[in-house]
């Protein structure tokens, strides 16, 4: 659909400004210091703005907004475009993006307050802001990686903001390793891809595994190896280890990027591209089955854990594995839907860790207690969050999840629907286990004593995401699907499924509520009354709990596989340059100095002595002209230099 | 006159080929190169180096003499020569008395400051 | 012809071997004038009989003369040995000798310098002026190379003055040198 100039800006102005904002603060954030946090609200605010309006234009039913400029021509195969395509899909993405990016950015302000790098930190916030939106409206692989890159640099420098913490330096660098892994697999995906169809764009991929141009097992792999990618970037098994680490960064990024936005990326791609994932039917097995196992393994990592924040980490891990099952079973809607919910509850779970920060300096639940009393606002919200999570009626989560575990049961895949209502019950839990803790009985230590809430900006958004936690599964419920209207898979995606909507399951939905309240009661009986029980039942079950407190043991064996491997090959090759390549450059250094030393003899000071050089190298030189031997002429050289040298070194 | 003695006599009078000549500069040259290496005496070496100085001028005569084309020329060259081995001799001896004058010495390995 | 050309030959060379090898610094100037009288022999019988008085006049008239107004300045005890006059390179420069002589000689008498026939030097005084402007016949340059000499000549004169006078404030040394 043609687009007038004035559109086309307007749609490009959504990642654009943010993307100013970043050069605006990283230029002059030194003079702009605490006002930094308005040009950057200001900036996300009208990308807001424009967000909607691309909705509004998508909905009205224009069709996908679509246009691009030429980037690179190299010719036949070699053409690369950068554009912009919005359907659905996307334009909620957008909306999403946006607001809770807006949200958080309002949030740090006080936050962050006094911080050292205040203005670069929401420099780097809008840069990946910009790189996510980009991202989002990527009409091609390329275009894909380019923001790809982009938002892991931005998580890059935004888990490492303190990096005068080693922990926070390290963090930081694992989480990029651990997702280069996954982007190398992506990229080689890309290329595959490249090479078989001469081209990069998602459109003309689709085409052209339609029409049979990529070979089956070749196109399996390729798929694979995106979702590869996507695993990396969404933490999912056996990439994962990088979240819980990630949260030594400051609290609003890891609830804007490590909840709602980035590591929803991964997932974003496998919806992108879900035409061509659907053509590989081993490819969908493969996503489906890792999702589900994740989903599962994150949230009994999830159990144990002291520091709210991890806690809050293995559950956006078991959420995307959701979605990922979702996506792989075909419910294409219905995990949409899931990742937009999560978006709002799950960034506000982390705003509410927040405030707790800010107001007691503590992430550990077992120091915190009674801070119902204390801090009502931030307990409410995160009471509202906690029950979206947990998918109880009428919470947003409760619609999503249903669709999904629906979804699951009805499509005969009953090893994950088994998975999936263990892990609802196993998230109910978990959750409530931190919330109670922290905020019902007795406050434990002294700053929990002196806690107050936080201050009105902090708790305005909070308020904002709890009221949409409630709310924002309305627009999909089974009575009006508004939001499948919007979301839906490609005709083609639909019938290469073959999928039938099923009507809604009032059994189903029971069972998982029941489900949820049960881990809830268990919750409550475990640590409310007489919260020795569940410090006698960790010691009972020792082994067991040390299993999944240190997370299934996955870093020890990363950390004995690749990492030690590593610093090993890394400790010799330095040794190595030390020592012997030092050695032989300051060899070479010696020996010219040697040379030097033994030569000096040679300048004897006395001028008969060169006079007799001069003669001896003359009349030597005039005997290999006049003889014009070549070979002679190095034989004699050599010969008589050697010579000279020994007998003016007598002289 | 007996033949033997004739023929004596004709040898006597043949003319001394080119060569003569350029081995008698030969040799001198070689002798004056010889001394100016092993000599300590500075004004000594001056000496020798007269002397491979005239050992060219009389290649360059013999030259002059022997060769048809070249005009005589060689003796104009030989001229020149004296004049700048005239007034190396003169700048040169004045060197060696001001290295006297502060050194005391004439002996040419004496002077080696520039040892190392 | 020959015996003169063995005479002056056995003459200068033997002169030149006394001015190398003669302990007395005096003995080698005169061992190096008869040396010269030798080569102005030499001339003579190559058909320059004026070079040959420029040879004498210049070399053994002034030449000499000069070397021993610089002998008598820098003044030393006579030695006797043999040891003290030479230094160590004498071996060495014997090799370095027969070298350069074989070499010269080798490379000048491997021409063909057949066809050659004396009797075209400048016989005469005017033939050589002639040379020496560069005219009629004679290469052109000269002309340019007899002004320049005669500049040289003057600079050499300055220079030797400037560098031999003495410095003001330095003594007067009346005696030789000491050991």
């Amino acid at each position: 659909m043609a687009q007038t100039v004035g559109q086309q800006l307007i749609i490009a102005a959504i990642p654009g400004l943010p993307l100013l904002v970043f050069f605006v603060l990283t230029l002059f954030g030194r003079y702009l210091k605490e006002g930094a946090q308005f040009v950057a609200i200001f900036g996300v605010a009208t990308s807001l703005v424009f967000s909607c309006f691309a909705l509004f234009f998508v909905l009205r039913g224009d069709g996908p907004i679509d246009f691009a400029v030429n980037w690179i021509d190299l010719g036949e195969g070699g053409s690369f475009q950068m554009g912009v395509y919005i359907d659905g899909l996307a334009a909620m993405m957008l909306v999403v993006v946006c607001f809770v990016s807006l949200m958080i950015q309002l949030y740090s302000g006080a936050f962050m307050l006094g911080d050292k790098r205040f203005a670069w930190y929401y420099a780097v916030l809008n840069l990946f802001t910009a790189s996510m939106l980009g991202l989002v409206l990527a009409p091609s692989f390329i275009e894909l990686y380019v923001f790809w890159e982009l938002v892991g640099l931005c998580s890059y420098l935004l888990i490492g903001h303190w990096f005068e913490k080693p922990s926070a330096a390290k963090a930081a660098t694992k989480a990029f390793i651990v997702t280069r892994i996954g982007d190398a697999a992506l990229f080689a995906g890309i290329i595959m891809f490249w090479r078989a169809t001469g081209t990069t764009s998602f459109e003309g991929i689709t085409q052209a595994a339609q029409a049979g141009f990529i070979g089956g097992s070749l196109f399996t792999v390729a798929v694979v190896l995106v979702f590869i990618g996507a695993i990396g970037k969404s933490a999912q098994f056996p990439l994962h280890v990088w979240l819980p680490d990630a949260m030594e960064g400051p609290t609003p990024v890891s609830a804007l990027i490590h909840a709602a936005t980035m590591v929803a990326a991964g997932v974003y791609l496998v919806a992108r591209t879900y035409d061509i994932f659907v053509q590989s039917e081993t490819a969908m097995l493969v996503v489906a089955y890792i999702g589900g196992f994740t989903a599962l393994m994150a949230a009994t990592m999830a159990l144990t854990k002291k520091d709210i924040k991890r806690v809050i980490a293995y559950s956006t891990v078991s959420q995307l594995g959701y979605m990922m099952l979702a996506l792989g079973i075909g419910s294409f809607t219905a995990g949409m839907f899931h990742l937009y919910n999560h978006a709002f509850f799950k960034a506000l779970l982390f705003l509410g860790a927040g405030s707790i920060i800010t107001a007691m300096n503590s992430y550990n639940i077992f120091e915190m207690g009674g801070l119902r009393r204390r801090m009502p606002i931030t307990f409410w919200t995160m009471v509202a969050a906690g029950l979206s999570l947990a998918g109880i009626f009428p919470f947003s989560g409760f619609w999503s999840k249903e669709a999904i575990i629906g979804s699951a049961f009805e499509e005969h895949f009953y090893v994950l629907y088994a998975m999936a209502l263990l892990t609802v019950f196993l998230t109910a839990l978990y959750i409530f286990r931190a919330i109670f803790v922290a905020f019902m009985g007795e406050p434990q230590t002294e700053g929990a004593r002196e806690a107050v809430e936080s201050p009105g900006i902090m708790t305005g958004p909070m308020v904002i995401l709890a009221f949409l936690a409630v709310v924002s599964g309305l627009v999909g419920t089974p009575l009006r699907d508004f939001f499948g209207e919007l979301v839906a898979p490609s005709t083609f995606a639909a019938e290469v499924l073959g999928l039938e909507p099923h009507p809604f399951s009032y059994l189903l939905a029971a069972v998982s509520v029941a489900v949820g309240v049960g881990g809830i009661a268990l919750a409550y009986a475990l640590y409310v009354p007489k919260p020795e029980r569940a410090t006698a039942l960790s010691r009972r079950f020792s082994g067991l709990y040390a299993f999944l407190d240190n997370g299934w043991y996955f870093d020890a064996l990363y950390g004995a596989l690749f990492v030690r491997p590593a610093m090993a090959v890394g400790r010799f090759v330095r040794e190595f340059d030390q020592r012997a390549l030092g050695r032989f450059v300051t060899g070479v250094g010696r020996g010219a100095s040697g040379i030097g030393e033994r030569l000096r003899p040679l300048q004897s000071g006395g001028a008969q002595n060169y006079a007799l050089f001069i003669l001896v190298s003359v009349l030597i030189l005039g005997v290999i002209v006049g003889a014009q031997y070549a070979f002679l002429t190095v034989a004699l050289i050599a010969g008589i230099a050697l010579v000279v040298v020994a007998v003016g070194a007598r002289l | 006159m007996t033949p033997q003695v004739q023929q004596f006599l004709d040898t006597l009078n043949a003319t001394i080929p080119l060569e003569g000549y350029l081995v008698v500069g030969a040799i001198m040259f070689a002798i004056g190169v010889w001394g100016a290496l092993i000599r300590r005496n500075a004004v000594v070496v001056f000496m020798c180096i007269e002397l491979t100085i005239n050992a060219v001028n009389l290649s360059l005569v013999a030259f002059a003499d022997y060769l048809p084309d070249a005009g005589g020329a060689g003796v104009g060259y030989a001229v020149l020569v004296i004049a700048v081995a005239a007034a190396e001799v003169a700048v040169g001896l004045a060197i060696a008395l001001a290295v006297y004058r502060t050194r005391r010495t004439v002996n040419v390995d004496e002077v080696n400051l520039m040892k190392g | 012809m020959i015996i003169a050309f063995a005479f002056l030959a056995s003459m200068t060379l033997l002169a030149a071997l006394g001015v190398v090898l003669s302990r007395s610094v005096v003995h080698s100037a005169l061992f190096m004038s008869a040396s010269f009288l030798g080569v102005a022999g030499f001339f003579v019988m190559l058909n320059a009989p004026a070079l040959a008085a420029f040879q004498v006049l210049i070399y053994v008239g002034a030449i000499t003369v000069l070397i021993l107004f610089g002998i008598m300045f820098t003044q030393r005890p006579q030695v006797r040995r043999f040891r003290l006059i030479i230094n160590r390179q004498f071996w060495t420069g014997l090799a370095v000798m027969f070298g350069v002589g074989a070499f010269l000689a080798y490379t000048l008498n491997i021409q063909d310098w057949a066809g050659t026939e004396p009797g075209n030097g400048p016989r005469e005084v005017a033939a050589l002026g002639e040379i020496l402007l560069g005219v009629n016949g004679a290469p052109p340059i000269f002309g340019l190379l007899f002004e320049v000499i005669s500049v040289l000549l003057l600079v050499a004169i300055i220079a030797a003055i400037v560098i031999s006078r003495r410095k003001t404030g330095e003594e007067v040394d009346r005696q030789g040198a000491e050991e």
